[in-house]
């Protein structure tokens, strides 16, 4: 790690920490005990659980824009997976593992297609995804036949009373722990990613990817089955978030997601991963996604209205990278 | 110099931050901005100020209320009717929030009044599944919920109030055919119809028109929105000579009808009689006063009635479980009484 990363991450928890700080003088009290309801435990764990769904997108792009790439579709791609469980369990009659893993599935084969108009047909990330972003949509429309899927939606949907017990288990927290699996999952992916990019040579790829195409193949890389691998990796955790989705909702929209590919690149770059690639990490997104997920909190307790709101995420986001872009220019 | 200096990073980020902390500060004392009247009232918010003080008699209560999009007129004046109807109580302090038509956040937002311990949830939900356990879970923490409008599946809420889509229509058509003497071809302009609203206000209104000679000789699904309705109106007034009265789900698009009518130029919108529904005050009502609309049919908001419920339930009172609102009509004889109910 260079001193400038050093820095950097510095600077997230600075953040990060003013932003909690911000939180706890600036949110209500709670009527009984007189606490700011920012700092109780369970809000905490709330806000891990309202965000599990950005949280896997934004682990699933920071692997993309570390490697220099862009992924559009993880929205549509959380979309349609939420779609095609609910179809699978609820319509079908699926078991759970058998219909996670077809999700899953579902989800690296939309990448793959990803990586490979990128690496093998030279595509660029934004047009490709764009692509895909359009096709995930529209296959989450056409399996369902347009209508959100849910018990008795249409007539021939295997169960008819409600959804799998698994469900509501997501979204509820684990006895003892005190936080819901949905959260678990999430926080489970983002430390094993972060290893994953920290320890194996995998991760040293991506960041020589990132940082110089060029020299990492010249320097022997295989650059396209690491960029291909980096795409399905990352529809992968967008299908993750679209079982998320689909048991939170309890229904499977194929609406949903629109629009969350954008909040995923912005917690990765408030974070400090670099969108122009190889500088950044797991743990960056993990307080990027923290410090998005705290403001959004902060104004929701306090009910700020939506144009204050809309501004204000606004000059976040652009001096994050206001704030990369002199770090850039002082290399 | 490729390092900077840390301390002089972390300096700007605090500034940064510094920055948006008086944002954040400043935002909520401002004006609700937008739709007038729209409820949206963060000034009763202020930091610390929703902790109620004891459980002494003659205490305040406070009620949080979640609406799903406020994008909607009828939504806004659900808000002012709840903000009407709770003005006249001053030991009522209701916190309001726009969910924005997306149901996580509309989730969030009931946890969040479980948070804060608030006395009484209303909430008028965007769809229902998504926020069947949400309410569930506020009722388990011991927190009444009233929901408007649109159920929740099961029966884990304290008290449900809504209209009734199907009597609407029913009125709507049995008014149509008592004026138009039991018969006459009339265009039936839909709103979405894979809404429930709008499947039952088809469904009323062709039991209401049953046994007359009332024909509907076209019928289009304008989705709600006037210039679908308009548009579709032109091509329908293009292709029929004869026309006696427009049936539209809501007043936007009756609204929209009269005005391709109007636009064809023969004077076609003065023998037409059209008919809308919701009778919100500046929409339907409005144009029955100015003669635009025969007659239009009040879909409630429940927002009065909400605020009556949660005073009974705060009193420790026993309430109905499902209250379903009757309608009024409003034509050019009465508009000016307010209606009458029916």
């Amino acid at each position: 790690m260079t001193a400038l990363e050093r820095i950097n991450r510095w600077r997230g928890l600075v953040a990060f920490f003013l932003v909690f700080v911000l939180g706890c003088l600036f949110t209500p009290r709670a009527a009984d005990t007189g606490m700011p309801i920012f700092l109780s435990w369970r809000t905490q764990l709330d806000i891990l659980f309202e965000n599990c769904e950005y949280g896997l997108l934004a682990t699933g792009m920071t692997l993309v824009i570390l490697a220099g790439g862009i992924d559009l579709s993880v929205g549509s791609v959380l979309g349609f997976a939420a779609t095609l469980f609910a179809l699978l369990t609820v319509g079908h009659g699926w078991g759970i593992p058998a219909a996670s893993l077809t999700v899953v599935a579902a989800g690296l084969l939309a990448g793959v297609v990803n990586g490979v108009l990128i690496a093998r047909f030279r595509m660029q990330p934004f047009v490709a995804t764009l692509a895909m972003m359009t096709a995930a949509r529209g296959f989450a429309k056409l399996i369902s036949g347009g209508i959100k899927v849910q018990p008795a939606a249409q007539p021939w949907y295997a169960l008819q009373e409600n959804t799998p017990e698994f469900f509501s288990w997501m979204t509820r927290a684990l006895p003892g722990i005190g936080i819901q699996p949905a959260a678990l999952l999430f926080l489970v992916s983002i430390a094993v990613m972060a290893t994953v990019v920290g320890r194996c040579a995998y991760g040293r790829k991506l960041y020589a990817i990132g940082g110089n195409e060029e020299a990492a193949r010249l320097s022997g890389i295989r650059v396209g089955p690491a960029k291909i691998a980096t795409y399905a990796l990352c529809a992968g955790f967008a299908a993750m978030a679209g079982i998320v989705n689909a048991t939170r909702q309890d229904i499977g929209d194929p609406e949903a997601g629109a629009t969350f590919e954008l909040d995923a690149i912005a917690a990765v770059v408030i974070g400090g991963t670099s969108l122009s690639g190889g500088q950044g990490g797991m743990s960056f997104t993990l307080v990027g996604v923290l410090i998005v997920a705290y403001i959004n909190k902060i104004l929701s307790l306090r009910g700020v209205e939506l144009p204050q709101r809309m501004i204000i995420q606004a000059v976040i986001i652009a001096v994050a990278v206001l704030i990369q872009r002199r770090k850039g220019g002082a290399s | 110099m490729r390092v900077q200096n840390p301390a002089r990073r972390a300096c700007r980020a605090a500034v940064v931050l510094a920055a948006l902390a008086g944002i954040a500060g400043c935002g909520p004392k401002q004006a609700p901005a937008g739709g007038g009247a729209t409820g949206g009232s963060p000034a009763t918010t202020g930091a610390g100020s929703s902790a109620s003080g004891g459980g002494a008699p003659g205490r305040k209560f406070v009620i949080g209320m979640s609406q799903c999009n406020l994008g909607e007129p009828w939504r806004v004046q659900m808000n002012a009717d709840i903000k009407a109807a709770a003005a006249e109580h001053p030991e009522l302090q209701v916190l309001y929030k726009d969910a924005q038509n997306r149901s996580e956040t509309q989730q969030n937002q009931v946890r969040e009044f479980v948070q804060q311990k608030v006395d009484l949830i209303i909430i008028s939900p965007k769809e229902s599944r998504p926020l069947t356990r949400p309410v569930a879970d506020a009722m388990d923490a011991g927190i009444p919920v009233i929901v408007l409008d649109r159920k929740v599946e099961g029966d884990k809420y304290t008290c449900f109030i809504g209209g009734d889509n199907v009597k609407i229509g029913r009125e709507a058509g049995e008014y149509l055919a008592r004026t138009m003497g039991g018969q006459g071809k009339i265009v039936e302009i839909k709103g979405l119809m894979t809404s429930t609203p709008a499947q039952e206000r088809h469904e009323g209104f062709l039991q209401g028109i049953k046994g007359s000679f009332i024909e509907i000789i076209a019928d289009v699904d304008a989705q709600w929105l006037e210039p679908n309705a308009q548009r579709e109106m032109n091509s329908i007034l293009a292709r029929y000579a004869k026309i006696d009265a427009v049936y539209a789900h809501n007043d936007p698009s009756a609204h929209g009808a009269y005005m391709a009518a109007k636009q064809e130029g023969r004077g076609r919108e003065k023998t037409i009689k059209f008919i809308g529904i919701d009778a919100l005050p500046d929409e339907g009502v409005r144009y029955v006063r100015q003669g635009i609309l025969t007659a239009t049919f009040q879909y409630p908001t429940g927002g009065k009635e909400a605020i009556e419920t949660a005073l009974k339930i705060l009193k420790g009172e026993t309430v109905e479980k499902n209250v379903i609102l009757g309608t009024r009509i409003f034509t050019k004889q009465n508009v000016d009484r307010g209606g009458e109910p029916l």
